[in-house]
């Protein structure tokens, strides 16, 4: 066996056992979700008494997913649920990334890096802290509850944050300052130079933070019932909290509206991963 | 040019920051200064009256042994989680990133737990944990078995156990960035320099991705430090009020009991806890950051 | 490159121009807050009872097109205190809101409107006043005992099951051990949730006794010695005895009550302590029928043998803070006119919700097999009534002990203590 015939068969074996590792992990990263899959076909009765058998003693039926379309008005919900999550992630991503931009390029600044910290700390708050403040500031004094756009301007004022620390880190990182020297040495102003060169360069950061923001505030429960109290400008999480109760709660009509509520994200997410890939041309640039 | 006048970079600084920063003041910066205000207060969380009580609630809360029991706990399982989180997550990005086939697929697979979350995860895992564990336990050893829901110990291994399956697919989303942002080219360079595959990891993608690192390792302790919705589902801090997290403590302190003030108090120094240990971690990181 | 640069800039500058309408209209503090509540000029109800969600709005959609009133019901996931806490801090609470008998005490104490000259009280005995002034409606009867399927228990034995033959706690043992060799295991269920051993089950100490109030005023002194007290030893013994049949005996704490209750229904489980409510969750399940309802039974014969535990429960209040309007609440009082009066209103707690009916003018037969059996004591007087006036974390701290009790990891004796401790340390509720 010559040398490079050694090498390729270790390169197969290594490969051959990093599928079998994900295959494994997949597997347990699944189970969850396949139970869910299973389940959703079936009534509650069956669903309690086995949730591994495929098709329960009632057989399967599809009825899960019309009744809790109908429960909760699935249409007008989602297309609240898909407005108020397209915006709040489009402003989140430009203010934040504006915001870093100017924060990571003025480090020395007090100002610049106070604010920075001010916001990376406060991230650990936990939001039940400032739920009834809150509500008691832009309720109780200003009355601009109950309106779609407050309930994305408190997105965004919640998660810019977290968004600011990740662009923070990719233009503190990945973004060299030649670049923006040669754009402003050829004329271009700041902001510009900022449109033109930096953001185009944090596209994979840009589709990470797009992915977790539009997840978070798809998904948002506790944000959208205080903000929003009139029915028909409900999101899905709200809509569905007549399945939740105290002393029982409907499986598998939850079920059947989480999988309905999920596939917008995974949809999201596939074809976000395209940029989060290509990436790797822009990383390119200063290599 | 004047791009280095005070008033230039002023304005910079309010055009680029200044949307963001307004946003951030109002919603999150002004509340948290009247619940400050309210940690002064023995308000009931209803009632129109607030009454003044100076720093009562701050002793209250630092006589609250169950608080100070479900802090240290928390400290317990988030040391447990981030470490797993992280290694599994960070595992899983090089995993999904090495070219295999069908790594889109895997991506996708990896970061579904994310999507479940509330009631849906808590009735699966009570599942797995209570009828197919003891099951395939008790059909092992020939003895019944016990949940490890059941169990001091065993709750809080299934509460870090769920943690890690939920946050590891959305922590990979973070390190396959930091992943794709190292080139191709510098690995080649180093391989042709003459290091092996691990060697390129170790002394030239980690390096680079030190950013990632900080990232994730900061969201997952602040994630973990005021878990909720993990505890809420899946154990309520049963059994015996042994699995209660810090974040619920606050909650029922606050709400259930009625004692907004003390429970305000609670969670600002759980947030003071928090915030020391996740800024300390985010300035060490930094400190040896590769700029490019 | 350049295309994209400008859809980006357009995007960015249309998003300024939506914070500047933010500001506007932050700024402007106009009163359009509720200015897309669709029940203008109407009134909102809040529901804390899921399970009767979809029914109490079809009501008021009957209600609306009756009398022309606007109703909105809503219903929260959170809990109802943090949830009424958010909406009092937003100053936008519900006109008419279902809560527990205790929060009537704290919260309708301060915000309710007095309805003692409404003609429905007179017709109720489970009406809550406080300061002399009547400020909770009650929506149902509901009581704790332990829950039965006949059917279940005639499957084994081939006799027909006579709940009033069980009096005392030897003659329960026997009828267990009797299911047991006929082939059902694990005749009883136990839910391990805090709120049923500690408020529910442990509460029956306080409750089942000549003067309740006087006995919790002698814990909070630490007067009381439970060891030595004949009610705590014999509802505890009848609690042994539950414990030793129990079908989730090798891990008690791992219980659900999905499976307890799928057991009852199904007759594969014979007894459960609980509530009529638990009928609700029961009869979604392949229900065999047979279910009912018998006191807990002990061997210590007393006043209160043979009576089941319970009164008025989900109480309404009518907001009567600065936030809802006299026309509101007037709206609100004709409501519970209606649902105690009309033909409507009457079939919708009876036979709809399936709840009993806490009016006596309500002729209409209760729906629900565990509400029949809790009328029955009812009409009979043979409910003792409940004590509303625990710590608010009363349920937790003691349900944790009573959890260890039942996952045999304390003895009675350390529970006795960790009874007794509890409420030497917490500052007596007023009321």
């Amino acid at each position: 066996m010559t040398q490079n015939e050694k090498a390729a068969a270790a390169k197969k074996r290594s490969h051959a056992i990093m599928i079998i590792v994900l295959i494994l992990l997949f597997i347990l990263f699944i189970i969850p979700f396949i139970m869910v899959i299973i389940n959703v076909f079936k009534v509650k009765t069956d669903i309690v008494s086995n949730p591994l058998s495929l098709v329960g003693e009632h057989g399967f039926t599809l009825q899960n997913f019309p009744n809790a379309m109908a429960k909760m008005n699935f249409f007008v919900v989602f297309k609240n649920s898909l407005i108020i999550t397209i915006l709040s992630t489009i402003l989140t991503i430009l203010v934040s990334a504006m915001a870093s931009f100017v924060i990571v390029r003025n480090g020395k600044w007090k100002f610049c890096s106070g604010i920075f910290a001010l916001m990376v700390a406060s991230m650990v708050i936990p939001f039940q802290v400032l739920m009834v403040p809150l509500v008691s500031v832009y309720g109780g004094i200003f009355s601009v509850l109950n309106h779609r756009i407050t309930l994305i301007l408190m997105h965004t004022g919640f998660s810019v944050s977290m968004a600011t620390f990740m662009f923070h880190g990719a233009i503190h990182t990945n973004i060299p300052l030649e670049l923006e020297e040669a754009a402003l040495i050829d004329g271009c102003t700041r902001w510009q130079t900022f449109w033109k060169v930096v953001f185009p360069l944090l596209k994979p950061t840009v589709a990470t933070v797009a992915i977790i923001d539009a997840m978070a505030f798809w998904n948002d429960y506790l944000l959208p019932s205080l903000v929003l109290t009139s029915k028909e400008l409900y999101t899905i999480p709200i809509a569905t909290q007549a399945f939740y109760g105290t002393y029982s709660s409907d499986i598998g009509l939850i079920m059947a509206a989480l999988l309905l509520a999920m596939l917008p994200i995974l949809i999201l997410y596939l074809f976000l991963q395209k940029y989060i890939v290509a990436g790797v041309t822009a990383g390119a640039v200063k290599g | 040019m004047e791009r280095n006048t005070f008033s230039y970079k002023l304005r910079q600084i309010l055009m680029f920051a200044g949307p963001g920063t307004i946003l951030f003041f109002c919603v999150v910066i002004v509340p948290f200064i009247y619940g400050l205000y309210l940690t002064f207060t023995s308000w009931d969380g209803v009632s129109a009256n607030k009454p003044f009580v100076g720093f009562a609630n701050y002793a209250a809360a630092f006589s609250d042994s169950a608080y100070w029991i479900a802090l240290g706990r928390t400290a317990i399982y988030s040391i447990f989680a981030v470490v797993f989180i992280n290694i599994l997550a960070f595992a899983l990005a090089y995993l999904v990133t090495s070219g295999v086939k069908g790594q889109n697929f895997f991506r996708a697979g990896f970061f579904v737990p994310n999507l479940i979350g509330g009631i849906v995860l808590g009735y699966v895992w009570k599942f797995v944990f209570n009828r197919a564990y003891v099951a395939i336990a008790s059909a092992i050893t020939g003895a019944p078995a016990t949940s490890p829901l059941a169990t001091t110990g065993g709750a809080m291994f299934c509460l870090i156990f769920v943690s890690v399956w939920q946050y590891a697919g959305y922590m990979m989303l973070i390190y396959v960035a930091g992943f794709m942002s190292v080139s191709d080219s510098l690995k080649e360079a180093a391989m042709i320099d003459g290091c092996t595959p691990s060697q390129a990891m170790r002394n030239v993608t980690i390096p680079l991705m030190r950013s990632s690192f900080v990232q994730c390792i900061f969201l997952s302790i602040t994630r973990c430090f005021v878990v909720y919705d993990v505890n809420l589902s899946l154990t309520k801090g049963e059994p015996f009020n042994t699995s209660v997290m810090a974040a619920m403590h606050v909650y029922n302190t606050a709400f259930t009991y009625k004692n907004y003030g003390m429970g305000q108090a609670e969670a600002l120094i759980l947030f003071i806890v928090c915030a020391i240990v996740g800024v300390t971690q985010v300035m060490i990181g930094k400190k040896g950051e590769v700029e490019a | 490159m350049k295309k994209s640069t400008m859809k980006k800039l357009l995007v960015a500058m249309l998003s300024f121009a939506m914070i500047f309408a933010m500001a506007a209209c932050g700024g402007g503090g106009s009163d359009s807050g509720d200015a897309a509540s669709s029940a203008d000029g109407g009134f909102t109800i809040f529901n804390s009872k899921m399970e009767i969600q979809d029914q109490f709005e079809a009501l008021a959609k009957q209600y609306t097109e009756e009398t022309g009133v606007p109703v909105e019901v809503y219903y929260s996931q959170d809990t109802v205190s943090a949830h009424l806490a958010t909406k009092y801090a937003s100053k936008d609470p519900y006109t008419l809101n279902m809560v527990d008998a205790k929060d009537i005490y704290s919260l309708a104490k301060e915000y309710g409107v007095d309805m003692s000259d409404q003609d429905w009280v007179a017709d109720t005995d489970y009406a809550i006043s406080v300061d002399g002034k009547v400020l909770g409606f009650p929506s149902s009867i509901e009581a704790r005992g332990i829950i039965y399927n006949a059917e279940g228990i005639k499957k084994i034995t081939g006799k027909d099951f006579d709940p009033a033959s069980i009096t005392t706690l030897d003659g329960f043992k026997a009828l267990l051990d009797e299911l047991v060799k006929g082939g059902m295991e694990a005749p009883v269920a136990i839910m391990k949730e805090d709120w049923s051993l500690g408020a529910h089950y442990l509460q029956q100490v306080y409750e089942e006794r000549e003067d309740p109030e006087a006995f919790v005023q002698s814990l909070y002194k630490g007067e009381v010695d439970l060891m030595k007290d004949e009610k705590f030893n014999s509802l505890m013994d009848t609690f042994d005895v539950l414990k030793a049949y129990n079908k989730d005996k090798a891990s008690p704490i791992a219980a659900e009550r999905d499976l307890s209750e799928q057991g009852l229904a199904e007759g594969t489980v014979a007894f459960m302590f609980g509530g009529n409510w638990d009928f609700a969750e029961m009869k979604k399940y392949d229900y065999i029928g047979g279910a009912g309802m018998m006191p807990v039974p002990q061997n210590l014969q007393d006043d209160y043998t043979g009576k089941l535990v319970g009164g008025g429960s989900k109480f309404f209040y009518i907001d009567g803070s600065e936030n809802t309007s006299a026309e509101k609440q007037q709206m609100a009082k004709d409501f519970l006119n209606w649902l105690v009066t009309s033909d409507a209103g009457k079939t919708f707690i009876s036979d709809t919700c399936g709840m009993v009916s806490p009016f006596k003018s309500n002729d209409v037969a209760c729906s629900d097999d565990l509400g029949k059996a809790v009328k029955t004591f009812a009409d009979a007087g043979n409910l003792v009534p409940n004590y509303d006036y625990d710590p608010d974390d009363h349920y937790s701290v003691l349900g944790a002990e009573m959890q260890k009790y039942l996952a045999d990891q304390c003895t009675r004796e350390e529970l006795a203590t960790a009874i007794q401790n509890y409420w030497k340390s917490v500052t007596p509720v007023e009321h």
